[in-house]
């Protein structure tokens, strides 16, 4: 026998499981769907558009369909998964990446999930390095534009950061490496050693994720300084510093962080850029690398890992923000008051 | 005028008209043949005679980045000519149809939108193979689904307006409501975005022909003229700077024109 007061501890418990589910359970089916879409998207223009990828990395190799015995080719068609009706190379294709199987590269013949994971932490370390620099510049800027005076000051200050995504990347990181790399010497040129040869392209990246960032902080930033919150507590006396960090950037922060998914689109496509001008090994160079090779199964497996990054990503920030935002929170627990 | 007014955007202005120009008639504003050593100073720096220095084959690099112009900047101009007939065309159709077509329709438009743009073309590019025009498609289809989006939402508002409630009510057929009313309406906020994913889509050009995926050498390109300074960064970084720096001012200029289009300060 249970005492009641148990019983109630259990039956919140459970009700709380159930709202987790209920939060959780359409999010992690959108994060399939995504990855699902993203495939098909790119396996009907991989089969859409004209052209033979066995054909087509054989001519880069030097052969081609004249030279090549047409049984060879069937086996080389076998061996990338690439025979067969095209259902069926749609369907194995999608399963495999649930088993980690993202097929075999057709230029070096190494399974494509070896090439990515070996790639990944590289792009990983300047990403993570560009979002945090993006962050804290967007942040900093955000701070100064809100307090500069008088106005025409202000309005300066807000036209700098968008500047960092009207910039190429392979500008930035040639100016980068001509002032830091071969004037000053402080960081390598180029090359995947260490910390060190992260920060140039890791800063080259931060630019146009720092003026995303910007974006959505000042917007925010803005609109909570219109706020009545805020009025009053400006009214009531508080420092401005105290009103700053506890009021305006609080309510200002969280909605940013809602477009960190974004930002990781972003930066994949920046990596294949940023790769190739520091010649750092990673993504975006594999990609690059693929593309020039024909080599469709990496391509492939890149976005499709790209997209799934993205969903995964999205999934943790929407489970956060419901951590995070009492709002959010309070939301959950009155469907659970109204559902019992 | 308005335009006096504004200093930033009439020297924007002056930065389009040149640069429409260059790819008009570049040879009335390059000094010298793009593709022919023009003396025997290799990795000349900047100078009178040659503006940009010159490069590793002793050709004017000024004249190059000029000519430069028309591969680089038509090859934009298609990528959004071809992502805005792509996604109006989807924007409209599903926006009017609406129901089940629109929701699936839509769905498959936002996975479109959450890809990177890069990603999408170099798709478009490893299946058609190398080239200014698989660079244009590639960018234009990266373009689309936002054309798609923002079409979809004109054409839910216009939908229902008296204007066209009437003219459905005398008879007039779908596709010519569309036509004669929906779009015509609908236009202003699209070119607006248009004008915007023009810088967009020069920075991709630019980007993907940097990467190599463009036009064949000797013919120059905004990006592959970047790509081929970059050997030289170390002693003659003029090379890829400056084209880098005309790429710049025309992103920045066409985000101002794109800006006092849609209506900003």
């Amino acid at each position: 026998m249970t005492r009641p007061e148990q019983r109630v501890a259990s039956a919140a418990a459970g009700g709380r499981a159930r709202a987790i589910a209920r939060f959780l359970i359409p999010k992690i089916l959108q994060c399939v769907f995504v990855i699902w879409a993203t495939y098909t998207v790119a396996f009907l223009l991989m089969h859409a558009l004209p052209g033979d990828p066995v054909l087509a990395a054989l001519s880069l190799r030097g052969g081609d369909a004249t030279s090549t015995d047409p049984a060879e080719l069937d086996a080389l068609r076998a061996r990338y998964g690439l025979d067969g009706p095209l259902w069926q190379q749609y369907l194995t294709g999608f399963v495999g990446i649930f088993a980690g199987d993202f097929g075999t590269s057709i230029a070096t013949g190494e399974p494509v999930a070896t090439m990515i994971g070996r790639a990944f932490p590289h792009t990983a370390a300047v990403a993570v390095f560009a979002l945090v620099g993006g962050f804290a510049a967007a942040l900093a800027f955000t701070v100064w534009a809100y307090l500069a005076r008088p106005a025409w000051m202000r309005d300066v200050v807000t036209q700098i950061p968008p500047l960092g995504i009207a910039i190429p990347a392979f500008l930035t990181g040639l100016v980068l490496i001509s002032v830091f790399s071969f004037g000053l010497g402080w960081f390598p040129a180029s090359g995947t050693t260490g910390f060190a040869s992260v920060v140039l392209p890791g800063i080259t990246l931060a630019l146009p994720t720092g003026a995303i960032f910007f974006q959505v902080f000042s917007a925010a930033v803005f609109d909570a300084g219109a706020s009545p919150f805020v009025v009053t507590a400006n009214a009531k006396g508080l420092a401005q510093r105290t009103v700053v960090t506890r009021h305006v950037l609080r309510n200002a922060l969280l909605p940013s962080i809602t477009i960190i998914g974004l930002q990781i689109g972003y930066l994949a496509g920046g990596t294949a850029v940023v790769e190739t001008v520091f010649s750092r090994d990673g993504i975006g160079r594999l990609t690059v690398d693929a593309v020039l090779a024909r080599d469709v199964s990496v391509v492939m497996g890149v976005v499709v890992t790209v997209a799934a990054v993205y969903a995964v990503v999205t999934l943790v920030v929407d489970g956060l923000y419901g951590v995070i935002d009492p709002r959010t929170r309070t939301r959950l627990l009155s469907a659970k008051a109204v559902s019992r | 005028m308005k335009l006096l007014r504004r200093p930033s955007l009439l020297i924007a202005v002056v930065v389009l008209a040149v640069a429409a120009a260059a790819v008009v008639a570049p040879q009335l504003i390059a000094p010298y043949d793009p593709l022919a050593s023009v003396g025997s100073v290799r990795l000349g720096p900047p100078s009178a005679e040659h503006l940009f220095g010159t490069d590793h084959l002793a050709r004017d690099v000024f004249s190059r980045v000029v000519h430069g112009a028309q591969l680089s900047l038509s090859a934009a101009v298609l990528a959004v000519a071809a992502g805005l007939a792509l996604g109006s065309v989807i924007g409209l159709i599903t926006g009017y149809v609406g129901g089940a077509v629109d929701v699936v329709v839509m769905r498959f438009v936002d996975v479109l939108i959450a890809i990177p743009g890069i990603l999408l073309a170099l798709i478009v590019v490893a299946s058609l193979g190398f080239g200014p025009l698989s660079i244009a498609l590639g960018v234009g289809l990266g373009a689309a689904g936002s054309f798609a989006r923002v079409m979809r939402a004109q054409v839910l508002r216009v939908r229902g307006e008296e204007y066209v409630e009437a003219a459905r009510t005398l008879g007039v057929r779908g596709p010519t409501v569309l036509a004669r009313h929906v779009l015509p309406n609908a236009a202003r906020p699209i070119m607006a975005m248009a004008a915007m994913e023009l810088a967009l889509a020069i920075l991709s050009v630019s980007a993907l022909s940097f990467l190599g995926f463009g036009a064949q050498p000797p013919a120059p390109e905004w990006g592959a003229l970047v790509s081929a300074g970059r050997d030289f960064v170390a002693t003659a970084p003029w090379l890829s700077l400056l084209p880098g720096a005309v790429i710049l001012a025309v992103v920045l200029s066409v985000n101002s024109v794109a800006r006092s289009i849609r209506g900003d300060r």
